[in-house]
Parts: C-alpha cells; sequence; structure tokens
C-alpha cells in the first residue's frame, strides 16, 4: 500500500517551544494586570499594596517563561 | 509608591543579589567538578542572566511604582516584554557555544530563579505596608 503525505512539516520544532513558553506567561501576566487594574478601579486606596502583590504574581508567571526559554540547553 | 514599599524593594533587591551571589559560588564550584572551566563559566552565566532578569522586573515596580498608573503598567508591562524578547535572543546566542555547558546553566538558573521567587514570597508575606500612604 502507498504511502501519501497529505501535509509536511518542515523546520525546527524547538521554534514551537519557544512560542508556548511565551503564550502562557503572556496569558498569565495579562490576567494578573488586568485583575490588578480593576482592583485599583474599585478600591484606589489600596493601589499601593496591590502593586506589591501583582508584582509577585508577575515574578512566578516570569519564572515559568525564563524557565521554558531555557530549556534548549538540556532538551537539544 | 510608598515609603514601605520602597523599603520592601530596596530589601528584596539586596537579599536577591546576596542569594544569587552565593548560588553562583555554589554552582560554579558544582559546575567545575562536573564540567571542569565550562562548568564553571556557565554556572556564572546562569547566575548572572537570572540577576540581570528577575531584578529587572522589582526594578520596574520599583520604579514605575513613583509614576501615575498609566506610566507605572506602561513601565512594567514594556519592561517585562522587552527583557523576555532580550532574554530569548541571549538564550539564543549561548546555543551551542563551546565555553557552555547547557546542563550546568539551565540548572543554575532554575535554582537561582526559584531561590529568588522563595525570597520574594517571605518578604512580600512578611511586609507590613500600611493602607494609606505617606
Amino acid at each position: 500500500m502507498d504511502v501519501t503525505n497529505i501535509a509536511a512539516l518542515s523546520g525546527n520544532l524547538a521554534v514551537v517551544g519557544y512560542g508556548l513558553a511565551a503564550v502562557g506567561p503572556g496569558i498569565g501576566v495579562g490576567l494578573v494586570v488586568s485583575k490588578t487594574i480593576e482592583s485599583i478601579a474599585r478600591q484606589p486606596e489600596l493601589a499601593a499594596k496591590l502593586q506589591v502583590t501583582m508584582w509577585l504574581g508577575i515574578a512566578f508567571t516570569e519564572a515559568l517563561a525564563l524557565i521554558g526559554l531555557a530549556t534548549p540547553f538540556i532538551f537539544a | 509608591m510608598s515609603k514601605a514599599s520602597s523599603n520592601l524593594f530596596t530589601r528584596v533587591l539586596k537579599l536577591g543579589s546576596a542569594l544569587i551571589g552565593a548560588i553562583a559560588v555554589v554552582g560554579g564550584l558544582i559546575g567545575f567538578l562536573v564540567a571542569g572551566i565550562p562548568g564553571l563559566t556557565s554556572a556564572l552565566i546562569g547566575a548572572s542572566l537570572t540577576l540581570a532578569f528577575v531584578t529587572l522586573t522589582a526594578l520596574s515596580v520599583w520604579l514605575g511604582g513613583k509614576l501615575p498608573l498609566g506610566g507605572f503598567f506602561g513601565v512594567v508591562l514594556g519592561g517585562w516584554l522587552v527583557k523576555i524578547v532580550g532574554f530569548a535572543l541571549v538564550i539564543g546566542a549561548l546555543k551551542g557555544a563551546d565555553f557552555i555547558n547547557g546542563p550546568v546553566l539551565f540548572f543554575t538558573l532554575v535554582a537561582a530563579i526559584l531561590g529568588t521567587l522563595a525570597v520574594d514570597s517571605v518578604l512580600v508575606l512578611k511586609a507590613r505596608i500600611p493602607v494609606i500612604g505617606d
């Protein structure tokens, strides 16, 4: 039986990994920031406290991005 | 940004830098024992990359906090975007270099990132930030 390819994928698969490492944390940071803006709009007097909490959220999300982008060092 | 928040960020930057310095020393030693000179340089590069990219986030929030709210989000999010693109470029440039040992660099980077996250979390939980500003 002949095998027919109806679609071919070429290129470096690591690029997909780079993309995924950017998409997840991007969504995470977007959610953290949107909720912070919403909270500051509701209670502006809490802005300083919310900014610090937001930074912690961003730091955790960013850790995923940095680790995801550095994976070529072990998976390559 | 209130004085309490500024104090928090000063402590975060100082303690985070000290921890990354300690991880660079330990990682460099382990890297040297495991892979020789490339292991040592990889550990030092991994630790310095973490120092640069993680402390930039804290710095952007700290400095952005002195601006109006729109400026704050502009500095924090714009800085984040530039940082991630810069990090991807640095990783792309380092990948495949002769003086790099991949696993040593990766695990030093992960250890430094997790360590600074722990320091950040503990300091934020302990911080007493008043609701009323200065």
